[in-house]
């Protein structure tokens, strides 16, 4: 047992900080930790500072312009940016997507498709989710029908972030209804720049817009769209969410909250005292503080597991479930602490003028509600226990 | 011993059931938010029928038996989320201007305020608590007859619209002491007074509220000089008590409507109803809710009587509310998945509601706390 993190990674972690000191922009940053959003075209800019050492594509080996990072390094690139509050939106290209046609892709797809994630040109949403397919995704309808060297795609996808700022999208299709239903399942890339492909959004909690409903309509997609073989997407999907499977913990992120809970927590309330001598919230948040670091060392231990050669079990459900928890946990302590003035709606306040709250505080309600997500989508709560169980009892 | 409504009760719970029915689904509500003009009639029309006077007893011009129908009111309205000022305006002011106006000025407030010709907003306590009024945002000095009041509160509910604030600023002593602060009736057109307007994130109206040396006559005081703080504590225990019935009509409704989700949603060829992790979900958002509701009807009950058993139900009830409102909110969400975070649904906005009530005038810590004090006051008393 030993709990030291070898010399390479501690360097690369000092590498990062100063990077990030030098170069991410202050006012991105702050708005991040405020949980505000960026723009497309902020998002880009921040890329394309990354782009030089490959960072915009942390998961990336270095022949395809990616730091060929292991496990480890990725963790403490993940860790350290979200801890400083660094953007991230074009997630699902850069981690999920490149990665996919590095491993399945045609010589064609990877030569055309990965330098246009590498230089932002294409922003890629996922097409996972559908009405009748949330939890059951097997489930999933959208058909793909070859008619010559295209397939013809009609269906609708659901919960789909970011298709607002996306130009393409990768669609689980239905190419058969014959045998099992994961097996009549194909990986297609769609245009969503065409006539056929509709975007309506779908407002969250807080009136955010994060999520859009994606319909297509007798869409013809040329069959050199088709990633890996027809059919064989439920391994290629496996695959995908085998990349993000130590995301779900927010580590960095959940970390940026709790300083942010305890810097409130020690500060001096209009009533002269600290908010610590509150006993009770001050134990909340010891709580909370607690659960993080548990949560920060067992996603530790299923990442030494991986560099060991062992492959993943339930554990990775338990980061899941207490990822999202312990992260609707924290932005409750924030929106708390900010009392009346962590209630505001963030669309509604006054424009010009002293702003009536600290921008710090802004965003402190919205951003509490629009995380009452985590513990649904990716896969329930309810699910991740079913793959728990299913472990333990073997059945 | 009688937990049903009476004859008036129920007339007033069916009324005000089948106008928002009729007048309040969501994409009317989303009307009402948009359109100041159409929000302000509709407050009018629910005056017209006699909502608001619910809130006042007879002798004052209400025709309210107890302080009991107003929670009935309530009730209605947190199955209906409606997100208009009756908490602010008739519950909270009004029980302010019963106790502490007296005469012509009592007589003329509170019958504008039934009309629904005037809203009215309590700027008292400080931004952080949202409770204790012995913090405040104001201060207030003696100037000839009359008084002038300065200071800045960020978050006022109904600010944005009230035509009259009851502003709690302090006049002797320093922040944190209860004796030393007092209320005045300023109009929201007093000369220094400014404002803007937004919505907290339950979409009820909140201002920003500015004094800058606005002058108040002396004969505008709301209860006496320095003893403002007692009469908000009354004032709040109706708010409290308010908000947790509002809280029971929001659960009534998410609790059938989750379970009539589940028995339609179908997903690994099942309706979800059939998973018992979920019907065990469900039961335990009822076993909350029953406990909650036991307590807000107590608590109702409990308003017009001796002072410490209302601190004491009042409190008891928003322990049990703020935990199976945070409770039945979530789950509620996470059994309409994806659907229960959209905007598209009531099952969010209800969520978002029953957050909000959990930390309102106080969480359930604070409650807690001050239902253990109560206890140890009424032991040391017998």
């Amino acid at each position: 047992m030993d709990l030291s993190i070898d010399a390479k990674a501690t360097a690369l972690r000092a590498e990062i900080r100063e990077f990030f000191a030098r170069n991410l922009p202050a006012d991105f940053a702050r708005k991040t930790l405020a949980g505000d959003k960026l723009t497309k075209e902020e998002h880009n800019y921040w890329h394309s500072l990354l782009s030089p050492k490959g960072w915009n594509v942390p998961l990336w080996p270095k022949e395809h312009g990616g730091p060929g990072w292991g496990p480890m390094e990725r963790f403490i690139w993940e860790e350290e940016s979200g801890l400083v509050g660094a953007p991230r939106l074009n997630h699902v290209s850069q981690d999920l997507l490149g990665p996919v046609l590095i491993e399945f892709g045609t010589p064609e797809q990877k030569a055309e498709l990965l330098p246009r994630i590498l230089s932002s040109e294409d922003w890629w949403c996922q097409g996972f989710s559908e009405p009748q397919a949330g939890s059951d995704l097997a489930n999933l309808q959208m058909r793909a029908v070859r008619d010559g060297d295209h397939y013809v795609v009609t269906g609708t996808k659901l919960w789909t972030s970011y298709a607002h700022l996306c130009n393409k999208i990768f669609c689980l299709v239905r190419t058969s209804v014959d045998g099992p239903k994961q097996a009549g399942i194909s990986f297609l890339l769609v245009d969503m720049e065409q006539p056929g492909v509709k975007v309506s959004p779908i407002y969250t909690l807080g009136g955010m817009l994060t999520v859009n409903e994606v319909q297509v309509d007798e869409v013809r997609v040329p069959v050199t769209n088709l990633v890996g073989s027809e059919g064989g997407a439920w391994d290629i999907t496996r695959f995908l969410l085998a990349n993000e499977r130590l995301m779900g913990a927010w580590i960095g992120v959940n970390m940026a909250f709790a300083r942010q809970v305890r810097e409130r927590l020690e500060q001096v309330g209009p009533d002269g005292r600290r908010r610590s001598e509150d006993q009770v919230l001050a134990q909340r948040v010891a709580e909370a503080e607690s659960d993080l670091l548990a949560l920060r060392y067992t996603t530790y231990r299923v990442l030494a597991d991986e560099l060991s050669g062992k492959a993943p079990g339930p554990e990775v459900s338990v980061i899941k479930v207490r990822g999202g928890e312990i992260m609707q946990a924290l932005t409750e302590l924030l929106m708390e602490l900010a009392g009346a003035e962590g209630m505001v709606h963030p669309l509604s306040l006054p424009h010009g003028g002293p702003p009536v709250v600290p921008f710090e505080l802004e965003h402190m309600a919205q951003q509490f509600f629009d995380r009452r997500k985590l513990t649904i989508y990716g896969g329930s709560s309810e699910i991740q226990r079913n793959i728990i169980a299913r472990r333990l009892l073997n059945v | 011993m009688d937990f049903n409504l009476d004859d008036n009760q129920r007339m007033l719970h069916e009324m005000v059931d089948r106008y928002l029915t009729n007048t309040h689904d969501l994409a009317m509500r989303r009307k009402l938010h948009a359109d100041p003009v159409a929000e302000a009639a509709h407050w009018r029309e629910m005056a017209d029928l006699g909502l608001i006077g619910a809130a006042f007893p007879e002798e004052r011009g209400g025709f309210a038996a107890s302080s009991a129908e107003a929670m009935v009111v309530m009730e209605r309205f947190g199955r209906h989320l409606v997100t208009q000022p009756y908490l602010y305006t008739a519950i909270i002011c009004g029980r302010l201007l019963i106790d502490g106006l007296s005469g012509s000025l009592r007589d003329e407030t509170i019958a504008a305020v039934i009309a629904g010709e005037r809203q009215m907003a309590l700027a008292a306590g400080s931004t952080h608590l949202l409770r204790s009024p012995e913090d405040t945002c104001f201060t207030a000095r003696r100037d000839g007859a009359g008084w002038t009041l300065s200071g800045r509160m960020p978050v006022v509910m109904n600010g944005d619209r009230a035509d009259q604030f009851i502003v709690a600023a302090r006049t002797a002593g320093s922040s944190g002491e209860r004796a030393g602060v007092t209320l005045f009736l300023v109009d929201a057109a007093a000369c220094g007074l400014s404002r803007r307007g937004f919505r907290t994130i339950d979409a009820f109206g909140a201002g920003e509220l500015v004094l800058d040396e606005v002058t108040v006559g002396a004969e505008r005081l709301v209860g006496p000089e320095d003893g403002g703080v007692a009469l908000v504590d009354v004032a709040l225990d109706h708010g409290v008590v308010a908000i947790c019935n509002e809280a029971v009509g929001a659960m009534d409704y998410l609790i059938p409507a989750s379970a009539e989700y589940t028995r339609t949603r179908v997903q690994y060829s099942a309706p979800l109803a059939k998973f018992q992790v979920l019907q065990h979900r469900m039961a335990d958002m009822y076993i909350k809710n029953e406990m909650a509701k036991s307590m807000a009807l107590v608590a109702a009950m409990s308003l017009d009587g001796d002072g410490v058993e209302r601190q004491r139900m009042a409190s008891a009830a928003k322990a049990q509310v703020a935990a199976a409102g945070k409770f039945v909110g979530y789950q509620a969400v996470q059994l309409h998945g994806g659907m229960g975070v959209s905007e598209e649904l009531d099952i969010g906005h209800h969520y978002i509601r029953l957050n909000i009530i959990a930390h309102l005038f106080g969480d359930a810590s604070f409650h807690l706390r001050r239902f253990g004090a109560l206890a140890q006051t009424a032991r040391a008393a017998a």
